[in-house]
């Protein structure tokens, strides 16, 4: 008894002592990375790459020969959104794997579970500046730990380029290295609202959301532009998300007769919802999806419950080469189809191709054979980025880090294939 | 060590004066009735055909919910601890019952019509039946070892020990069937005469309302486990060991019962419940990923406590309470989904108020005081 006492309390002295251990480490980062910026104060006299250095606000990443060239990524990989973070690696993997090196250094993805959330999100961020070589982050994937995050690469200059942190305020903060490629939801919930209005011509409709930020964010979005223009949102509800039974809330939704039903959320949930509709008194309620809802894998779920329904895309080149190699990559190293795991498959290679690039655009090797990455040139350069052309689709950033202006694009699935409407 | 086990969880009662507990819990079943009579008597907004498709939906999730309450309220009876990781046996359940259900799926039977016909389909009975015998089988098998490696070395421990061992083996589990299958989301495949939405059209007040195959499996299924396991807790041996084992270890020791044998059975039992709950969850509602037991688990616990834990027949009046409370109660009141748990958890407290042992508990706790 006595000695299970002892193991309790030792047990919680070592939790303490190793948050406190992470509290500590989150000091030392800011003098890590001055370090090479210090260091290559010393010989300014033999060459350019110094003076670069010591004229940039945040000094230079120093990868020494041997070393790689680290681009982080965080994402939940455990708990229940783990699916997004273990897509988002893969992704990013193949992203690395096409990469070439740049003047022998190789490039090396190191993707930590943030698991969704701010604390997740500061944890592992302050682990992320503490390595100097770590140039830039293709993250974080969630909004709340974005929000968390990118203070403290703010302070380093690690530019974020996020495939999947969609809440509007993440780039209304100031952040000089905070950018993403998805579009917000403030975009896609008014360009849906105006073609369901607009094109689609219905006036009666209702908004379901599956509670998470993301969904009910678009779903509010949805339902103020839908009756600032006129129309009538007849139910507004969220649903408890992959809980696999919707037949209550659908049933209760059918008595109010709503010509269409909206959905923000992701694929898992919408496909039950879209499938439950056919039983539920709502079978000739079309059903409109969003961006999470795209995918091969939603027509594999909801088979011909699926046809009519609308999804959002951002604007894609139409099948390029490059993307069906990825398509195909994807399916044979992981044996699962991209956007199966989580919408945001192309997303995340994208974001770390644009890195990468960006990366070789300011990156130069030194005199004494170590490659050295201006942190600040790096962090212009992403937010710099104009008409990349990914394989999810062509991007642009703004002066606030949205990289993605050209807003969504409808499709309609038509004969168990998408068909682009807009 | 038993009047020692007894005295300490004698659980501290809130401070406030019964009258005021009382009178909370008084003004919080008015508002309830207020709503009803606004829905019901004033808007009348939704018609039978409505609630008709409800009740259905409540009473399938019900009897998922009974089945795995009844775990948690058998273990309770026993050790005096809530195994957490119970939702976690159910999701080996549904996974058991998926790898069978693609199994039968892929083998072919050519018959001279169709060349390509499942075994799945030609023998959809069959099938299913296996589909439960085997999820029941590895539900079981990892309720024993669960036992065995998470809680029995620790019997002697104070209480709080096993519940932390709990929820570290529930953590383990989850994260052990997201590395073996990977975190995708998977559907099950049914049978085709069961497959999901499909069931006998009844026509309500000119509205078609469906009462699926799977939902009326579900239901039967659970009534029949239910009423089995009544029977065999009250006429067995094995029953009556494990009543004295509830009632007093010690003694039941000394009556020559093997309590380790009556705690593992006790695990055995419940672990076989639960993965048939997961294999009914997977055919009606078609989902399997590696978190799938949490939300039922977590529910099912509740229901375990409304009805009154370490109560058998509680946990099943509490299992179908808690399932149309959920499906019936945001219509009736008027309120969002969203709030769905909400108004079941105020309801839990208001049945606490006045049952503080739970609908049916009383009884069986003072017998054991």
């Amino acid at each position: 008894m006595k000695a299970m006492k002892f193991l309790a309390v030792f047990i919680v002295l070592a939790m303490l002592l190793a948050a406190c251990g992470q509290a500590v480490a989150t000091e030392a980062p800011a003098a890590a990375t001055e370090a090479p910026a210090a260091a290559t104060e010393a010989p300014v006299a033999s060459g350019a790459p110094e003076d670069v250095c010591a004229a940039d606000e945040w000094g230079c990443a120093k990868i020494e020969p041997g070393q790689t060239i680290k681009i982080g990524m965080g994402s939940p990989m455990t708990g229940g959104d783990a699916s997004f973070g273990i897509d988002a690696e893969q992704s990013g993997k193949l992203a690395v794997a096409d990469a070439e090196d740049f003047n022998g250094f190789q490039f090396e993805l190191l993707a930590e579970d943030d698991m969704g959330g701010a604390e997740g999100g500061a944890a592992v961020a302050n682990k992320f500046v503490a390595d100097p070589t770590l140039v830039g982050v293709a993250g974080h994937l969630f909004s709340g730990a974005s929000f968390a995050a990118a203070p403290i690469y703010e302070a380093v200059g690690i530019p974020m380029l996020s495939p999947s942190a969609t809440n509007p305020g993440l780039t209304q903060q100031g952040f000089k290295v905070f950018n993403r490629v998805p579009f917000t939801d403030a975009a896609q919930g008014s360009a849906a609202a105006e073609f369901i209005y607009n094109e689609l011509g219905i006036r009666k409709i209702a908004v379901l959301h599956d509670g998470e930020d993301y969904g009910k964010g678009l779903a509010e979005i949805v339902k103020s532009s839908f009756e600032g223009l006129g129309g009538e949102v007849v139910e507004f509800m969220g649903i408890t998300s992959k809980e696999a039974d919707y037949t209550p809330v659908l049933t209760t939704i059918a008595a109010k007769q709503p010509e269409l039903l909206y959905f923000g959320g992701y694929t898992q949930d919408g496909a039950v919802l879209a499938n439950q509709m056919k039983t539920t008194g709502l079978e000739n309620t079309i059903f409109f999806g969003c961006d999470g809802t795209f995918g091969t894998d939603f027509l594999n779920r909801a088979g011909d419950n699926a046809e009519g329904s609308y999804h959002a895309t951002p604007r894609t080149p139409p099948a390029t080469p490059e993307k069906d190699k990825f398509d195909a990559d994807y399916n044979t190293a992981y044996g699962v189809g991209p956007g199966e795991l989580s919408p945001f498959s192309w997303n995340s290679y994208d974001c770390v191709t644009v890195l990468i690039t960006k990366v070789r655009e300011v990156g130069f090797v030194g005199s004494d054979g170590a490659l050295y990455i201006p942190r600040s040139a790096l962090v212009a350069a992403v937010r710099g980025l104009t008409d990349y052309v990914g394989i999810s689709g062509t991007y642009t950033c703004d002066a606030t880090g949205e990289c993605n202006i050209q807003g969504p694009q409808f499709h309609k699935v038509e004969n168990g294939e998408f068909v682009a409407v807009n | 060590m038993q009047s020692k086990e007894t005295s300490t969880p004698q659980i501290k009662r809130s401070k406030l004066p019964k009258q005021i507990r009382q009178g909370f819990g008084i003004i919080v079943l008015l508002l309830i009735l207020w709503r009803l009579y606004l829905v019901f008597g004033v808007e009348q907004e939704y018609t039978v055909d409505i609630w008709a498709r409800l009740l259905i939906s409540g009473l399938v999730i019900g009897g998922v919910y009974s089945l795995i309450a009844i775990g948690y309220t058998l273990v309770y009876g026993i050790l005096r601890m809530i195994n957490f990781a119970h939702g976690e046996v159910m999701m080996v359940g549904t996974f058991a019952g998926y790898l069978v259900l693609e199994a039968t799926k892929s083998i072919t039977v050519p018959t001279p019509d169709n060349s390509l016909l499942s075994f799945s389909n030609a023998y959809p009975i069959i099938s299913v039946i296996l589909a439960f015998a085997i999820g029941m089988l590895i539900a079981a098998t990892t309720g024993y070892f669960l036992e065995k490696i998470a809680y029995r070395p620790l019997r002697k421990a104070p209480r709080l020990i096993p519940l932390i061992s709990a929820i570290g083996a529930s953590i383990f589990l989850q994260n052990f069937a997201q590395l073996l299958f990977s975190p995708q989301t998977r559907d099950y495949v049914n049978p085709d005469i069961i497959s999901r939405g499909a069931g006998w059209t009844m026509m309500i007040n000119d509205s078609k309302v469906i009462l699926p195959y799977t939902g009326v499996l579900t239901f039967v299924l659970s009534i029949l486990l239910m009423i089995g396991l009544y029977t065999m807790i009250k006429k067995t041996k094995l029953g009556k060991a494990m009543r004295s084992v509830a009632m007093d270890k010690q003694t039941a020791a000394l009556m020559g019962i093997d309590v380790n044998v009556i705690i593992s059975r006790t695990f055995i039992i419940s672990g076989a419940l639960a993965g048939a709950a997961g294999v009914m969850w997977g055919l009606h509602n078609g989902l399997v990923y590696y978190f799938v037991g949490f939300l039922p688990g977590i529910k099912a616990f509740t229901a375990a406590v409304m009805g009154g834990i370490g109560n058998i027949p509680g946990a099943m009046l509490g299992g179908m309470l808690l399932g149309l409370m959920e499906s019936l109660g945001p219509t009736a009141l008027g309120i969002s989904y969203q709030l769905k748990d909400v108004i079941s958890f105020v309801i839990l407290i208001v049945i606490l108020i006045f049952r503080p042992n739970g609908i049916l508990g009383e009884a069986l706790s003072e017998e054991k005081v």
